[in-house]
């Protein structure tokens, strides 16, 4: 009995060692690229270890000068979306929140049913109507493509956070006199903090991987992602393991410092209705 | 209430602020990447799609002199080629052309032509010299009218791994015999094909159908003629000992696949000696010029012309600019510096040593090299050649049926 | 109307910038399309003249094809994986932070740097081809992105893989929400561990399912940057396909269509779904 216990046990960590090993060998071997000699990567039997450190490649990325002006597009886009979709959505899904079931449903449903075009079908008049407008290119015609697909997202999070905030306390601040938008400010916000925060963050993340309306609305001037895009449709082997590494840094970073913070239950409520 | 009032329009200022902040953001030029010029100078915006070593010799050889001369300063942007139409199009629907001068890949000017996006430049065309190879002309005429200049020529040379090669006993294919006798010999030896043909099933398949083609003596917008019933009888019998990563070779990823031996030999425009080469270190890798088919050798001349597009500011001095760029100095750095194949008779320059074997082979398989012809109903003339080869080599289709089909869908795209 | 009007203005004024951008750069944008794709390019006139054109392409009939199979092959990896995941993170056990971490690494990739990673995985000279050479399990290199079923294998995993952490928290969301007592209940009563999972977990587990089979499915239609990455023309999805027509053609009518195509057959499945899997369920009644 104990024995089968002990091989249950021992079954159970290896089921979570392959897991882990799935989970992480794409991004060691992204890693493991950007910093070898073309000997070990370009043959018929690559190596899976790295013998051989070189910073070449990051020293010809650092050193281009192709990549600052995109990651500073990459970055005043991904902050002024998440910007701009909290200030649309906060009121909006506080408002929604405050509707009743039947309403509240009906939204979101609709919110979700905008999520079902696909990109490239949004982008194209996006992005003759842009041409139009002379906002291609720009940062601004970006964040507001960026704000087409994060906002239902956004929502999705928001309604289901502020719902979660019981009516009485709204009630027991307008009670003491507190008017409407003050109690807004100084009660609901802060209790829905964590649940903004997440959803600023998730937002921040999407737009700064975003690619399809980038690949459309952008011509001269790159995002990150779009940099690598034609790296690796330029060839660059080395190079495009670098951007990419860089593109995904940041990110990664954020994630774990604040994976405690990421919740199923955000995106759930919502749907729950 | 007031109050509250208040609250919502400051909410709403703050919006607006946060647009325009970012409206100020998006206004801002391009980088120039440029040094600095005198005071007072006027400007030459110039755009061109290069590698970092082209903008460097750009930068440093080609640009002071003409900066120095004129009193401008050359501002240049990197636009692909295959934006080019549409980022022109923004500017000139806002009204606000930016751009003076174009090098454009000689494969995508129709769509600027149909579109009226750049000049006719028929009246300058006496200012081309005489030196220039007269093949190069035609490339940027358009019903007679001529929209670009030639700038420089390109054509794909044939790499293959030396060591595989000798390896089994095996010389660069010069025939069609050949090439399917190496191709049999690789998938016999190591089980899976080492040939590349480029097989993404656009432009890149289109110019080597177009070579193929030709090869046999057929022509490509008829589609159905002996010779391309010959070529594709041909893909289709060499077809199973193709490597399968053909069928992701464009002129980017087969770099890749050459430099990790999944291929041992396939054909790329000369950039490809950079990547596979010099940054790879794959000294292996040599150059030809190519095989021949039953009728003769043929190449699609490939390449950069220039143009201007309509409402360009500085149309004058973007006029003296393309006349230093087809200089013979201009041209003679070109070619000592990057290798690029001259577009001028009379243009000697040294090349690197190492350079050297590829850039023979390249000047070798130009002299095989015709332009594609310029039609109206290019797209269709791109689709229904590489619809034909999907269907004949992977599908299986029966050739001549399926050569029939899109030469009746050729036809059609003619009358429209 | 006015008290009407004074009681809620706040909501309006709150809900006002939200709907009208939806309405202004989404649904007018829909609509754009899908209305571009029943006009003829080169005579103007209404009808089902571009579409009929597609439906004559086989590599649009074939696109259609890669975008279901895919999907159907998504869903059925995500969902075991994803629950399998779940239910051992659920668990206590050492490293268990750790092991969290590193499922939820994929979602601090982005989805084209995912790509690039995978290429290096699944090329042919590819670590994938490697390990099972050294493992002694193949000869001569397996073409994982040439084409074919296989290709299509290639990219279900590959962003099954990406998506795998959103997928894992949201069945982990799930299962906190059932009651230990039920479990405890159960146990006493004399049920196994299948038993339970049989028995309590999946009938409780139903709404998630569905969640998750419908996030991830509208998704999984839209699938772009994949495949554009990983396998090119050689197998075209629906949104390569239209991606295609717009870019390199410059067919902005035939691209439209596909869209729309795209479209119908994410609401096509949904109402099969509904009618035939999920009959009325959670997430149908609106409760």
């Amino acid at each position: 009995m104990a024995s089968k216990k002990i091989w249950k046990k021992i079954l159970f960590y290896l089921g979570i060692a392959l897991i882990c090993f799935f989970m992480a060998t794409p991004v060691y071997i992204l890693f493991r690229i950007s910093f070898s000699i073309p000997e070990e990567v370009l043959t018929q039997h690559p190596k899976f270890l790295i013998t051989n450190f070189t910073f070449k490649h990051w020293d010809q990325v650092l050193k281009s000068g192709n990549l600052w002006p995109p990651l500073r597009k990459s970055l005043l886009v991904a902050t002024f979306t998440m910007l701009s979709s909290l200030v649309i959505a906060v009121p909006a899904c506080y408002a929604i929140s405050r509707l009743n079931k039947r309403l509240k449903y009906i939204i979101v449903l609709s919110l979700f049913f905008t999520r079902m075009f696909p990109n490239v079908g949004i982008a194209l008049p996006i992005s003759v109507v842009f041409l139009k407008w002379n906002l291609l290119d720009t940062h601004l015609g970006l964040v507001l493509a960026h704000l087409i697909e994060q906002l239902p997202f956004i929502c999705w999070i928001l309604v289901s956070t502020f719902e979660t905030i019981p009516f009485d306390l709204e009630e027991a601040a307008m009670i003491d006199g507190a008017g409407r938008l003050q109690t807004l400010a100084s009660v609901i916000l802060p209790v829905a903090a964590p649940g903004i925060a997440v959803s600023a963050m998730l937002t921040w993340l999407n737009s700064w991987n975003e690619f399809t309306y980038a690949l459309y609305l952008s011509l001269s001037t790159r995002t990150l992602p779009l940099q690598i895009y034609y790296y690796v449709s330029r060839g660059g082997f080395f190079q495009q393991a670098a951007y990419s590494t860089i593109l995904a840094v940041p990110v990664l970073i954020l994630t774990l410092v604040l994976q405690r913070f990421i919740r199923g239950e955000y995106l759930k409520g919502a749907v729950k209705g | 209430m007031m109050r509250k009032w208040k609250k919502g329009l400051a909410v709403a200022l703050c919006l607006l602020m946060i647009m325009g902040a970012l409206a100020g953001c998006g206004s801002q030029r391009p980088a120039s990447t440029t040094g600095t010029g005198g005071a007072g100078s006027s400007l030459l915006k110039v755009s061109m799609s290069l590698g970092e070593e082209e903008w460097a010799v750009m930068r440093e050889d080609i640009f002071p002199a003409f900066e120095k001369q004129n009193n401008v300063k050359i501002e240049a942007v990197q636009i692909e080629s295959g934006d080019m139409a549409a980022k022109l199009e923004s500017m000139k629907k806002a009204g606000k052309m930016e751009i003076d001068l174009i090098a454009q890949d000689n494969m995508q000017l129709a769509n600027l032509v149909d579109k009226g996006l750049v000049e006719d430049l028929s009246e300058y065309r006496d200012m081309i010299p005489k030196e220039i190879i007269p093949s190069l002309v035609p490339v940027g005429e358009f019903d007679g009218k001529l929209y670009f200049m030639p700038f420089r020529p390109n054509v794909e040379i044939n790499f293959y791994n030396e060591k595989k090669f000798q390896q089994y006993g095996l010389k660069p294919p010069t025939t069609w015999d050949e090439l399917l006798q190496v191709a049999k010999t690789f998938k016999e030896k190591e089980g899976v094909g080492r040939i590349l043909l480029k097989g993404t099933l656009d432009g890149n398949t289109t110019v080597q159908l177009f070579e193929f083609i030709r090869q046999a003596g057929g022509d490509p917008l008829v589609l159905n003629d002996e010779g391309s019933i010959k070529a594709f009888t041909f893909l289709k019998e060499l077809y199973p000992y193709l490597s399968p990563d053909s069928s992701k070779s464009d002129w980017n990823f087969i770099n890749q696949y050459l430099a990790n031996e999944s291929g041992y030999y396939g054909a790329n425009w000369p950039f490809a000696v950079n990547v596979i080469v010099k940054d790879a270190g794959k000294t292996e890798m040599k150059s030809h010029e190519g095989f021949s088919g039953p009728v003769k050798k043929s190449k699609v001349l490939g390449g950069d012309v220039l143009g201007i597009p309509v409402g360009a500011p500085n149309k004058e001095m973007a006029i003296k600019f393309i006349e230093y760029l087809l200089s013979k100095e201009v041209q003679e750095t070109l070619v000592s510096k990057l290798g690029w194949p001259s577009s001028r008779s009379d243009a000697n320059g040294k090349v690197e040593d190492w350079q050297k074997p590829y850039f023979d082979a390249v000047s070798k398989a130009l002299e095989s090299a015709e332009p594609r012809p310029n039609v109206t109903y290019w797209a269709d003339v791109d689709k229904a050649l590489n619809e034909a080869y999907k269907a004949i080599t992977i599908d299986g289709k029966e050739v001549k049926e399926t050569l029939d089909k899109y030469h009746s869908i050729l036809e059609e795209a003619k009358k429209k | 109307m006015k008290r009407f009007l004074k009681k809620y203005y706040l909501e309006f004024a709150f809900i006002l910038p939200l709907t009208l951008y939806i309405l202004g750069f989404t649904i007018l944008p829909i609509s754009k399309t899908i209305w571009m794709s029943f006009q003829d390019p080169t005579t103007g006139r209404w009808g089902l003249s571009v579409y009929r054109e597609l439906f004559r392409r086989p590599d649009f009939v074939r696109s259609i094809f890669h975008t279901v199979v895919v999907t159907l092959i998504e869903l059925t990896i995500q969902m075991t994986l994803g629950l399998l995941i779940a239910m051992a993170l659920k668990q206590d056990f050492k490293g268990k932070g750790l092991a969290r971490s590193l499922v939820l690494l994929p979602m601090g990739v982005p989805t084209l740097v995912a790509g690039v990673a995978l290429i290096y995985i699944f090329g042919t000279q590819g670590y994938l081809n490697e390990l099972l050479f050294q493992l002694g399990f193949i000869k001569t290199p397996v073409y994982w992105t040439s084409g074919g079923i296989k290709s299509l294998f290639t990219i279900a995993f590959a962003d099954s893989w990406k998506v795998m952490p959103m997928v894992v928290l949201l069945f982990l969301a799930g299962l906190e929400s059932i009651p230990s007592e039920i479990y405890e209940a159960g146990s006493i009563d004399g049920a196994t561990k299948l038993q339970s999972f049989r028995h309590i977990t999946l009938p409780l587990l139903k709404p998630t399912v569905t969640m998750v089979i419908l996030l991830r499915a509208v998704d999984v239609f839209r699938i772009f940057e994949l495949p554009l990455i990983l396998v090119g023309r050689a197998t075209p999805f629906l949104a390569t396909f239209a991606y295609d027509e717009y870019r390199a053609y410059n067919n902005l009518h035939a691209s439209a269509a596909a869209s729309t195509v795209l479209l119908i057959c994410i609401i096509l499945f949904m109402y099969l779904y509904f009618r035939y899997v999920d009959k009325g369920g959670a997430f149908g009644n609106g409760k």
